[in-house]
């Protein structure tokens, strides 16, 4: 099966439908991992929220591209060149800091993002951005809380934080290297960078986390389908069964 | 006897609710921590079993659902943990217990899931089984297990006609999907049955829970209404129950099995099975790994809280 997308709209929106399956299946990772039950929960809920929001995404694209290929079809059957998230999402729980500045970073960035859907011509974008910012006000709010944990914590939780954080910057210059399919869909692509550094440089601030400077990186931009090396092994886990088993329904 | 005995005495024989606040025996006390912290760690073990397939559930809905699943069991551990702490006893002790082997869970758990049709499997078998079992605690006599039981059943009814729907998408299927199915179901059928526990004549609890009513029906009363339930449940599916004694007496109305192999039962509880090792390395594994997480929570806590005051 060779999944197509044509049209100009889906092509933009399947970037932030693939972030938010990515993200999914990342944090779905930690499923029983958490520090304590209550917080394994919570990760479950993001998870949800995560997979629900892609769903939605998934369904409007198929909608847009005229019903050719299913939300399954776009999840299953699409190899790591043909998927389109940022790169930040696809990075690994290395620990729970690791987890934690992952998800804070793209709430941050995912706050102002679907915040500019709220004007997108599409009325089921609109809408879906409507639902999603519910929920990203309420995940962001709790991971930005676990970065004052972890960066005011004790020492060992500081290091580890900073760690992650240093690691973790290197895919976030990705974010903003617009193109002109976000210059025509987002309204104002500049506002996305500025909100993100703001909110970061204060944050780190508070929480005794210094901001290194990242060189310019030579790495292929997620818009093109390139990614890390992550992103192939996260993809043949998720994809086994309808790759194993193409005749099967589920 | 004392009058608090003789209160206690009462609210068994009234069929009233033993609540925290009242007096009760001291081995009374003890069963019912024994029980609902072991009924607690099953529901935490149970999420790795069905965790093992999360990551590879074959469509966006499937894997929503499932993750769902394991949620609402994290969510079942929770809120039992927190009805044995009516009890006197705290959580930490709890998984220390756990930890250490001197706490048990359900031995189903410690069965591998080595295909996706033993998602639809443990659904539709172990949460079938957990069903009959919780709906009799209902009516147990402490009062705060058992309306965590009102509250828990609902969702394991959910969970089990999800299970179910994996096996029917799974045995009317490709052929090879039909095989995982039966397959699934070979490894499962026996396993589930001997959740209720040994057979009657051989159960050591039995006696003393039973007259304190916090067990209300017998172990081969509720499996063989599990068995009677579930049997037609393999027919519609077109699967065979793996036991060649399995028939029905027309004079009961009942279905009869041929004897179970209580030997490897046993073998599993001792932590031969297959995974025993696997379940608790994990739980301890995850645990320490996020040893300095908690303690920045808490030096976080304490921090705030000064600064505050
Ligand atoms: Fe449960
Ligand atoms: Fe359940």
């Amino acid at each position: 099966m060779k999944i197509t997308i044509n049209k100009e709209e889906a092509k933009f929106l399947v970037r932030i439908a693939d972030t938010s399956l990515i993200l999914g299946q990342r944090m779905a990772e930690m499923c029983s991992k958490g520090p304590y039950l209550e917080e394994d929960i919570a990760m479950s809920n993001a998870s949800l929220d995560l997979f629900g929001r892609a769903e939605e995404m998934y369904k409007i694209i198929s909608k847009i591209e005229g019903n050719q290929f299913s939300e399954d079809d776009y999840v299953f059957h699409r190899n790591e060149r043909e998927y389109y998230n940022i790169k930040l999402v696809e990075q690994p729980n290395v620990d729970f800091a690791w987890t934690m500045v992952r998800q804070y970073f793209y709430d941050v960035y995912a706050k102002e993002v679907y915040t500019q859907l709220l004007q997108f011509e599409n009325s089921e974008v609109k809408g879906l951005a409507e639902k999603v910012l519910k929920e990203i006000k309420y995940s962001h709010s709790k991971s930005k809380n676990w970065l004052y944990r972890l960066g005011l914590g004790t020492e060992e939780s500081n290091n580890r934080l900073q760690i992650a954080v240093d690691h973790l910057l290197k895919y976030v210059s990705e974010l903003f290297n617009w193109d002109d399919l976000d210059k025509k869909y987002f309204i104002n692509c500049d506002q996305i960078e500025t909100q993100w550094n703001t909110e970061i440089d204060s944050v780190f601030e508070e929480i005794n986390i210094k901001r290194k400077e990242v060189p310019p990186l030579s790495m292929r931009d997620c818009r093109d389908g390139f990614h890390s090396e992550h992103m192939g092994h996260l993809l043949s886990i998720m994809q086994y069964l309808p790759r194993a088993y193409p005749d099967a329904k589920w | 006897m004392d009058k608090f005995e003789e209160a206690f005495n009462k609210i068994i024989e009234k069929d009233r609710k033993v609540e925290p606040r009242d007096w009760m025996p001291e081995k009374y006390r003890q069963t019912n921590i024994r029980q609902i912290s072991q009924h607690a760690h099953s529901e935490i073990i149970g999420m790795q079993p069905e965790g093992n397939w999360l990551l590879r559930a074959p469509s966006l809905r499937s894997k929503q659902v499932l993750l769902a699943k394991i949620q609402d069991e994290a969510g079942h551990g929770l809120y039992l943990y927190s009805v044995a702490e009516t009890l006197g006893i705290s959580r930490q002790e709890m998984i220390a217990q756990l930890q250490s082997g001197e706490a048990k869970y359900s031995s189903i758990f410690n069965y591998p899931t080595v295909s996706w049709a033993d998602i639809g499997a443990v659904g539709w078998l172990v949460d079938g089984a957990a069903i009959v079992n919780q709906v009799s605690l209902q009516r147990t006599s402490y009062g705060p297990y058992s309306r965590a039981m009102v509250r828990i059943c609902k969702e394991e009814s959910f969970h089990q006609r999800q299970g179910y729907e994996i096996m029917c998408s799974m045995a009317f299927g490709t052929a090879e999907q039909k095989e995982m199915a039966q397959d699934a179901l070979n490894r499962f059928w026996e396993p589930a049955l001997m959740m209720f526990g040994p057979h009657d004549s051989d159960s050591v609890h039995k006696g003393q829970s039973m007259e304190w009513k916090i067990k209300r029906e017998s172990n081969d009363h509720l499996r063989q209404r599990f068995i009677d339930r579930t049997v037609p449940q393999a027919q519609y599916l077109g699967l065979t129950i793996p036991d060649d004694q399995l028939k029905f007496n027309e004079e009961t109305q009942h279905w009869e099995t041929g004897p179970f192999n209580w030997d490897e039962f046993w073998n599993v509880v001792k932590g031969n099975g297959p995974c025993n090792q696997e379940r608790i390395d994990h739980h301890i594994a995850a645990h320490k790994d996020n040893e300095w997480v908690r303690e920045a929570a808490a030096a976080y806590a304490a921090k705030t809280e000064l600064e505050v005051a």
